[in-house]
């Protein structure tokens, strides 16, 4: 089968954990069998092509990331230009990742997508949510290659038929929420390491003031230029 | 009570005209902004405002008044079209971008994980929508938004339903 693969994310190819995620998953397309073509909505020269191949391939798949419980604001603006298809037989299927741990922070979003390929002239191919894609670009190499690693079979399976299999969203898209233990260690002592974590990235990229200024507060602002990290 | 408009249909929409200058007589202090006037574009997600500059958007539009007006005013309507059921995409660039008034930390908060907020505010988000929107998603998705910024939801409503808001704010 050949896959139409839109990407709804709003960084730039180069810095973006949906395109990792899509090269991963393509990776996966690839070793059944199956042909893909890429376009990202973050470079606005695509969407011409990007919609001719929505009108013109019958598999296509959204990845996207969740921004602010739901699609970002370009992948809306991109949906908003296309029209419902008259023919029947394309199916839309989208993959969801998002920073968060917890699968169920994508199931507003999820709610919404589910109503779009029918409002597209489209059939329905499932979503896929993955939470903590978060550090994919911040941890290194080898911690991203096994980040990654799940999206080559999960796009194997895919390919198979072009839907999200049950067998496939129950083995990958957890968890659902985080067990006790994991919500006791998280606000436990994990919430230091993450914070030491974070600060350091943020040291890496210039950052020189408080994560948690506010920089909108006339005397927090003068206290957080006076602090660094 | 100060109440904080951000339309994004155009200044000439009958609805949204009657809807604005009522609430604008209901509150103590209003400020409306038209976003038709004002040059705001995508959040382009390179987390600057977390990991970079905490709290400062690193795209430089117009955007920076709204973030500012978020923290000054009780109450935040947002007046906004409508496509695929959804709020459209002009509304969508505008809250994809408030962003900033969360942290890069998080916590897990009645089982699941939020950013722990910037500022010490308990923000208060209603919408007013024209066209067919999906009432029921919309007051979903809003409580949803809310929750993750800590905020209360005042709901979702036809911009013709503009009263119900006037229950929730007075």
């Amino acid at each position: 089968m050949h896959f139409v693969i839109i990407s709804g994310a709003a960084r730039t190819q180069s810095k973006s954990n949906t395109a990792k995620i899509i090269a991963a998953f393509c990776e996966g397309l690839q070793n059944g069998g199956n042909t893909s073509k890429i376009w990202y909505l973050s470079d606005r020269k695509q969407w011409k092509s990007a919609k001719i191949a929505f009108e013109e391939n019958e598999n296509i798949l959204f990845a996207l990331p969740l921004y602010v419980e739901n699609v970002p604001g370009i992948m809306l603006e991109f949906l908003a230009c296309l029209s419902a298809k008259e023919r029947p037989g394309s199916r839309i299927s989208f993959l969801l990742q998002g920073g968060f741990p917890e699968v169920s922070q994508g199931r507003c979003c999820e709610e919404f997508l589910k109503t779009l390929p029918a409002q597209l002239g489209c059939g329905y191919g499932g979503t896929f949510i993955k939470g903590d894609m978060f550090g994919l670009s911040l941890m290194g190499e080898k911690m991203e290659a096994k980040l990654l690693q799940p999206f080559i079979e999960i796009g194997r399976q895919f390919g198979e038929n072009g839907a999200f299999r049950r067998e496939t969203i129950e083995a990958f898209s957890i968890p659902e929420y985080l067990s006790e233990e994991q919500i006791r260690i998280s606000n436990g002592p994990l919430r230091y390491v993450q914070r030491f974590a974070m600060r350091y990235f943020a040291r890496r990229l210039g950052c020189k003031t408080k994560l948690d200024a506010k920089p909108f507060c006339e005397k927090e602002l003068q206290e957080t230029q006076e602090e660094t990290i | 009570m100060r109440l904080l408009i951000i339309n994004t249909l155009p200044k000439v929409h009958p609805a949204a005209e009657k809807a604005i200058c009522c609430l604008t007589e209901k509150a103590s202090e209003c400020m409306t902004f038209y976003t038709e006037d004002m040059r705001i574009t995508p959040c382009i997600g390179c987390n600057a405002c977390w990991l970079k500059t905490p709290g400062i958007c690193a795209v430089k539009d117009d955007y920076e008044q709204i973030l500012k007006a978020y923290l000054q005013y009780d109450v935040t309507l947002f007046i906004s079209d409508t496509a695929l059921g959804f709020i459209n995409y002009k509304m969508k660039h505008v809250i994809d971008r408030i962003l900033p008034m969360a942290t890069m930390y998080t916590r897990i908060e009645n089982g699941q994980t939020r950013h722990v907020p910037r500022y010490n505010k308990e923000f208060r988000f209603g919408l007013l929508y024209a066209g067919k929107g999906n009432q029921d998603y919309l007051a979903h998705w809003m409580s949803r938004f809310c929750l993750n910024f800590h905020g209360i939801s005042l709901g979702a409503f036809p911009i013709e339903a503009w009263e119900e808001v006037c229950a929730c704010i007075s």
